[in-house]
């Protein structure tokens, strides 16, 4: 038995304290809106051995993301608790995080350090991200007059490069135009293969998980529907969905 | 709690000097004439004032450009720390949702870019306290001690601000006011302890804090004389206490940041 790289015991997210409030609503006495609980992730327990691929697939509001943004630490777990044996973690989604301002050079820098690396380590694999992301001049120009595929080639690429223990994947193997997708699947496939990296990736696209996956988790309203079997778990989620 | 805070200082330090470095270097870059903007801002209020007070309302501080210069560096400086921190969460989103960092970090990055704009703004003093021939002391030494305690008391102000930032949404208009006043009750252009009539003005020196800074730092730059060493003191451990809790506060609540916006 290979050791344990995440262990998530019953797991429960929830959006309640979600409500904010308004000094100016409480003085006037308005509706006093009660803050609706959600609850996103249920009582979800599972376990990824060290050099696992783990799947995730549900419908759309089924917990997915938050799973993966409480894994990265992003949320705290309401209750349950998630154990990543001090493995690094880092997610990979659509939509990140770059400070618009800033140059594209700057902004590899800064997400590297917050992912763990050091200055040095970074500034070393600069030109290897630079050259993946296919930027060439426009990484000393602020991010904000990136376009948008620009801008995820760029998150790729130093997820990629910068590689961390764990990593989680969520919805981004099709990224920019067809040849820049080829390219980072096959980049994905190399990565995955590495027997100590875990991940885990969340995707509608069911060749892909196939292709890629050792076992499947199946989330239907926060909870474990099924998880077992790549091809056993994927054709019952094709069979509820179709 | 003591153990985390040196550990996520240790890993997160770096990071927050380059993140203020890119900024300052952002700001620069878009118009090469912003870092100029850095020093003509307060150096054009510092005319306004002394033409206002100086001239229409007759203040009789010596030096008085160089007064209201080190008022309006050090204001700015707590202004700027203040009003930023509220919507630093949801002004940082692009990253906070990303990946995990300690919240204060976002704040002391902020310390950083507006602490080098403050050093820029003394620069200038040191070179009107030229220009004025102002006799120096050793008392100009208390310069730092006096720039630490308004550090840490911008810091713990701003955590503080930033957790109650993220749940309260109009916390920012409440704010504006409650600084305006601040700003009025702090002296920045004159004389709190002469001009607020006996005993308030001596009263308002000891308890506002930035006043007190205020005038510990003229006292000791330009009058050479020694600031009231034992409410510094009193101010330090103030402001301590104020980091400490706020960081704890940060620590106990940084996960939900994200939730609420």
């Amino acid at each position: 038995m290979k050791e344990t790289a995440i262990e998530v015991r019953d797991l429960c997210v929830s959006y309640r304290k979600l409500k904010s409030y308004s000094i100016k609503k409480n003085l006037l006495h308005l509706k006093h809106e009660k803050g609706d609980m959600f609850e996103a992730v249920k009582h979800v327990s599972f376990q990824v051995p060290k050099g696992n691929i783990l799947g995730i697939v549900g419908k759309n509001g089924s917990g997915k993301s938050t799973l993966l943004n409480a894994i990265a630490g992003i949320f705290a777990p309401d209750s349950g608790e998630i154990d990543l044996k001090g493995n690094s973690v880092s997610l990979l989604s659509i939509g990140v995080g770059f400070q618009r301002e800033l140059s594209g050079r700057e902004n590899v820098l800064l997400s590297g350090m917050l992912l763990g690396f050091s200055e040095r380590d970074v500034r070393e694999r600069m030109d290897e991200i630079i050259e993946f992301a296919e930027l060439e001049n426009f990484i000393d120009a602020p991010v904000r007059t990136y376009s948008k595929g620009m801008y995820s080639r760029l998150a790729f690429s130093i997820a990629v490069t910068l590689e961390t223990d764990i990593m989680l994947v969520d919805e981004v193997l099709s990224v920019g135009d067809a040849k820049f997708k080829k390219k980072s699947l096959k980049k994905m496939k190399q990565l995955i293969a590495d027997d100590d990296r875990t991940v885990l990736i969340v995707s509608h696209s069911s060749e892909t998980l196939a292709e890629l996956c050792d076992k499947i988790l199946w989330l239907h309203n926060g909870e474990v529907r099924m998880l077992g079997d790549t091809q056993e778990v994927l054709q019952a989620y094709e069979e509820y969905i179709g | 709690m003591f153990r985390r805070f040196i550990r996520d200082m240790r890993k997160y330090y770096r990071y927050s000097i380059v993140a203020a470095r890119s900024e300052l270097r952002a700001e620069v870059a878009n118009s090469y004439l912003n870092w100029l903007w850095w020093v003509l801002e307060p150096f054009c209020f510092m005319l306004i004032y002394t033409f206002m007070f100086g001239y229409v309302f007759g203040a009789k501080e010596p030096y008085f450009p160089v007064f209201i210069f080190i008022g309006i560096s050090m204001w700015d400086f707590f202004n700027r720390m203040v009003k930023n921190s509220v919507k630093i969460v949801k002004n940082n989103k692009a990253i906070v949702s990303k990946v995990y960092l300690p919240k204060y970090i976002l704040v002391l990055t902020k310390l950083w870019v507006n602490g080098f704009k403050m050093i820029i703004s003394f620069a200038i003093v040191i070179v009107m306290m030229a220009a004025y021939r102002v006799p120096v002391t050793w008392n100009v030494l208390y310069f730092v001690p006096v720039l630490a305690v308004l550090m840490l008391l911008s810091f713990g102000c701003s955590c503080w601000l930033m957790h109650y930032g993220v749940f309260v949404e109009d916390l920012s208009n409440v704010l504006d006011i409650v600084l305006r006043i601040l700003f009025y009750l702090t002296g920045v252009f004159y004389n709190v302890r002469k001009r607020i009539p006996a005993p308030y003005g001596a009263v308002l020196t000891k308890y506002n804090p930035i006043a007190f800074l205020l005038e510990s730092m003229r006292n000791s730059l330009l009058y050479g004389q020694t600031p009231h060493r034992k409410l510094m003191l009193g101010w330090l451990a103030v402001s301590l206490i104020l980091c400490w809790t706020g960081i704890r506060k940060v620590y106990r609540n940084e996960n939900s940041y994200v939730k609420a916006i």
